[in-house]
């Protein structure tokens, strides 16, 4: 199978001692080998096929060839079986008589009413081989077993994401290093659009809602347009139910730091071609705990009641409705949602600001939200269809989302603000920010197939109109209009190797509009903002290239430019930040920020091993940068630091590795490295790296995972050991951030309650309720601590006539 | 085969040591700059309570590691108590009280260029008319690396 090299050697001498051990219990007298090969309907290698011989206790998987051996005594019979997800298990009897016995297994996909969940599984597997980019495909049961506190929190698990978060509730996600603008995150084929620039709020979307969750790490605006330069996050719903099923499932969910408790209630129903799928989630949560009782606002002790942050508590709420119309060639599906959460901010400390609290009114409830606070409410219609004719495969997105987020805070008069809130004020005294944004949005693409080339030819349009209110100004009104056309082709060289090559160009169009003080700055109200028109022109490229030869190794490559237009803030900012005592100054001369990327994927996959490496060079030449710089401003700064948009050189570097050994067929340990390192090469900042550089981490993971024991079905106990590095590496206004090691416990199981399988799953976070600080918090600054140990509990209900989970 | 061995085991060596080596490292500087009140004649300190229609020396001594740039002094009414100073050291606040003409000085002071110390010594006039009570003494220093050290001290104007 193997020529001689030093890895398949390894491989086999382990392999051998493994088997060895079994052998040496069975004391064989004479000995035969049993090689085999698994293949699905179209005779393609099936890997990760659990093969079971019954009487000889003997458990392996395929390799990603679908080949597996193993040694038995001669003249016996035996029984195998095998079994992989989302295929119909099968049974061989087989009599060894000779030295060396071949069977070859054919599996059919499992045709119950799951199939399409179970297809979508091994989807998985071959978009990850398709693609030449770095893709990591998660399921909704990767998010129910590490379950976070959001969405982005549960997949910070993941080497090379890491999220920027405030709170219990809220993060947003950094992808090797990159976050805000530079991360594309589309939900249902749209893209998600919120204020992605600000770090003290979340994403407005509901992780119960998710069915699959696919994340690129690396540029891909060739596909993606703006923005999707460090990577993109695409969330996908649940696949429609299947033909004739009617059910659904409650979730419950508790959590023991903040006191959380929640519910997600799905409902769904199909016929043969209609269906609906409806989902309501509510969680209200507490105030988060953190293993400290005093936390040092600059050098005030602020002191917590019972390890309780001040003032963190927060509810949200999701509804969904998916329906829709499913024929075999065509389908059309309306996605409706509504996402809404309301949550308070750390009461002592307003950003970097100190604020004095009546503690005895804020303690006085964990779960009241006084101020600060903020409120936020995301509402989407998606239209998705598709039609497949001959060869062609078209597909529309069409969307409206309304974003409409509120910040609240007592009036306080910072600068040369009024000392009383001015009666004849419309804006109420507590409305800091509002921000409404209205988004359109339409994605066309055209999927042609001809002889070895897959060509996607596509257009994706969008236009927003921005509105701002309350008292406080960081960014003006805007509307912003872009528009791009791509082609992408995937052309398939041999059976070894795929290349990839794709060219897009992108126009857009931003309108800042006027934005004059409420108040008399020294005599006069000063313009914050002023009317301003810029357009942007970008091309941008792509190329790549899979090999997979027919061996346990196989590499993916890929080299492309990416882009992202200067969004408003950039532009025309002109405020004080009284959160963070700085006066941001935008840039109208700003041109669109260009990025290339060269990804490497070298992965080795054999039954026991899952070896993969994926290094990444990025290099800006014009990376669009917040410079605190040496000058205080009077006037429009009101006395604060000038933090002006710069243009500058950034090189950036680094990559994960991720090693998985099955040590039984039960038993597997695995390593998650990641590692970044990002410079600053002109400039003011020359030699600094760039903010929220997530330090070097390592994460150690032993998971047992038997197909049966005793009651429980498919149980599992996992156990995370994190080491995280110190990150020295900093840039103003950060703080060095030491390192830390965190240990985390999942485990879970599904128990048969008459027909239907409940499934359980219990998480222990922070188990030694170690206080530590997150480099990437927005928290950071002001030395606050991560949360303390977190008990998840949550429980997955079926009900309805599709039970079959 | 030997190839794709060979070219792991180059990426693997390749990536260990991109992420071991030290670069030929430019020194960054790092350092808060620094604002100590703490010298006898400093003024004001935490607590301390000036007079209307009088004149004051702020007086206090910044440094910084590498150079200093910009100084800068806001002084605030706190009749709200919305916020607490930087100080480990409570003040006892007078009741809370609606302003009518509260004391606002916004003021930036430009240190000469290539300093590591600098004594600061600036007289500041506070008018008779204004509103006394308690009031926040802000003090913001930057460096020329763009850090920024505050240090908020509650005051009373009488």
């Amino acid at each position: 199978m193997h020529t001689t090299n030093l890895p398949a050697q390894l491989l086999r001498a382990a392999v051998v001692s493994f088997l060895f051990c079994f052998l040496s219990i069975t004391a064989l007298a004479q000995q035969s080998t049993i090689h085999g090969t698994v293949v699905d309907a179209n005779e393609k290698p099936l890997t990760h096929v659990l093969v079971m011989v019954a009487d000889n206790n003997l458990h392996l998987y395929s390799d990603s060839l679908g080949h597996f051996h193993f040694n038995v005594a001669g003249g016996a019979t035996y029984k195998m079986s095998f079994s992989r997800l989302g295929f119909k298990p099968l049974e061989r009897v087989l009599t060894v008589k000779s030295a060396e016995e071949h069977v070859h297994v054919q599996m059919k996909i499992a045709n119950n009413q799951l199939s399409e969940v179970q297809v979508k599984d091994r989807f998985a597997d071959e978009r990850k081989q398709t693609e030449s980019m770095n893709v990591e495909v998660v399921s909704a049961d990767f998010i129910q077993r590490n379950l976070g506190g959001s969405l982005m929190g549960t997949l910070s698990r993941l080497p090379g994401i890491k999220t920027i978060g405030i709170g219990s509730g809220q993060s947003k996600p950094l992808i090797r290093g990159l976050g805000f603008n530079r991360v594309v995150v589309t939900d249902k084929g749209i893209k998600h659009e919120g204020q992605q620039w600000g770090a003290d709020h979340g994403l407005e979307l509901d992780q119960f809602a998710a069915g699959e969750v696919e994340l690129i790490k690396g540029a891909a605006s060739f596909v993606y347009g703006s923005d999707a330069i460090g990577g993109v996050i695409d969330v996908k719903p649940a696949l429609p139910p299947a033909a004739n099923a009617t059910g659904g499932f409650v979730d419950l969910i508790g959590k023991s730091n903040n006191n959380l408790l929640g519910t997600s209630v799905n409902v769904f129903s199909r016929k043969s071609n209609w269906f609906f799928d409806s989902r309501f989630t509510y969680q209200n949560y507490g105030d988060y705990r953190v293993p400290t009782d005093t936390v040092q606002v600059y050098n005030y002790p602020v002191t917590l009641n019972n390890n309780f942050l001040r003032n963190t508590a927060g509810r949200e709420t999701g509804l969904h409705l998916n329906t829709g119309y499913i024929s075999k060639n065509s389908r059309s599906v309306f996605y409706i949602s509504n996402v809404y959460a309301n949550s308070g901010f750390f009461a002592n400390a307003h950003g970097l600001e100190p604020r004095r609290v009546n503690t005895e009114q804020y303690d006085q409830s964990n779960r009241d939200i006084m101020l600060p606070s903020q409120q936020v409410n995301h509402f989407k219609v998606i239209n998705r269809s598709q039609l497949a004719i001959g060869k062609h495969l078209l597909q529309a997105d069409l969307g409206y989302q309304h974003n409409f987020r509120q910040e609240f805070s007592q009036y306080v008069n910072h600068g040369y603000m009024p000392p009383d809130y001015p009666a004849s004020m419309t804006i109420p005294v507590d409305l800091e920010r509002e921000f409404n944004k209205k988004v359109y949005s339409l994605n066309l693409r055209d999927k042609l197939t001809l002889n070895n080339h897959e060509v996607t030819i596509g257009f994706n349009g969008e236009h927003q109109d921005n509105g701002i209110s309350g008292w406080g100004f960081l960014v003006p009104a805007f509307n912003q209009t872009t528009a791009g056309i791509f082609a992408y082709d995937k052309f398939k060289l041999s059976d070894k190797v795929l290349l990839h090559a794709a060219l897009r160009y992108d126009h857009g169009k931003l309108n800042t509009f006027r934005y004059t003080d409420w108040f008399p700055t020294e005599g006069e109200n000063l313009v914050r903002a002023d009317n301003l028109k810029r357009n942007f022109n970008s091309l941008v490229w792509s190329l790549g290239v899979n090999y997979t030869p027919n061996n346990p190794f196989s590499l993916k490559a890929n080299v492309g430019k990416s882009f992202r237009m200067p969004i408003a803030k950039e532009l025309s900012a002109n405020g004080v930040n009284y959160h963070y005592f700085s006066y941001e100054r935008g840039n109208p001369n700003l041109n669109p920020e260009q990025s290339y990327q060269a990804d490497l994927t070298l992965a080795w996959s054999t039954a026991r091993w899952n070896v993969q490496l994926s290094p990444f060079y990025n290099y800006f030449p014009n990376y669009i940068y917040l410079n605190p710089t040496a000058d205080l401003d009077y006037l429009y700064g009101a006395g604060n630091q000038v933090f002006n948009y710069q243009e500058s050189r950034v090189s950036r570097y680094g990559g994960e590795l991720q090693v998985r050994y099955n040590i039984a067929s039960a038993l597997s340990v695995e390593v998650l490295g990641e590692y970044l390192y990002a410079e600053q090469l002109s400039g003011d900042k020359a030699g600094y790296t760039l903010p929220f550089s997530p330090p070097p981490s390592a994460l150690f993971n032993l998971t047992y995972q038997p197909a049966k024991a005793g009651i429980l079905i498919s149980p599992y106990l996992s156990v995370d050991y994190r080491i995280t590095a110190k990150q020295n590496n900093i840039v103003p206004p950060e703080r060095e951030t030491p390192g830390y090691h965190v240990w985390n416990i999942q485990a879970g199981a599904k128990l048969r309650a008459g027909s239907r399988l409940l499934n359980f799953s219990l998480q222990v976070q922070n188990v030694l309720n170690t206080r530590y600080l997150n480099h990437t918090s927005f928290y950071r600054l002001i030395s606050l601590p991560e949360a303390g140990r977190n008990i998840i509990l949550s429980v997955k209900v079926p009900f309805g006539r599709s039970n079959s989970q | 085969m030997k190839l794709t061995v060979k070219i792991f085991a180059a990426a693997l060596a390749l990536a260990v040591a991109s992420g071991c080596s030290k670069k030929n490292d430019v020194q960054i500087d790092k350092e808060y700059p620094v604002i100590d009140i703490s010298a006898a004649n400093a003024f004001p300190k935490q607590c301390s309570v000036i007079k209307r229609g009088e004149s004051f020396t702020f007086i206090a001594n910044v440094t910084d590691n590498a150079e200093l740039g910009t100084l800068g002094v806001d002084v605030h009414h706190n009749f709200d108590h919305h916020s607490h100073s930087t100080e480990v050291t409570e003040c006892v606040l007078s009741p809370k009280k609606t302003p009518v003409k509260p004391f606002l000085l916004v003021q930036s002071y430009t240190i000469p260029s290539g300093l590591r110390t600098y004594k600061v010594n600036q007289t500041i006039n506070v008018p008779a008319d204004i509103d006394p009570g308690d009031y926040h003494f802000l003090i913001r220093l930057v460096d020329k690396e763009g850090w920024q050290t505050i240090k908020g001290i509650s005051i009373k104007i009488q």
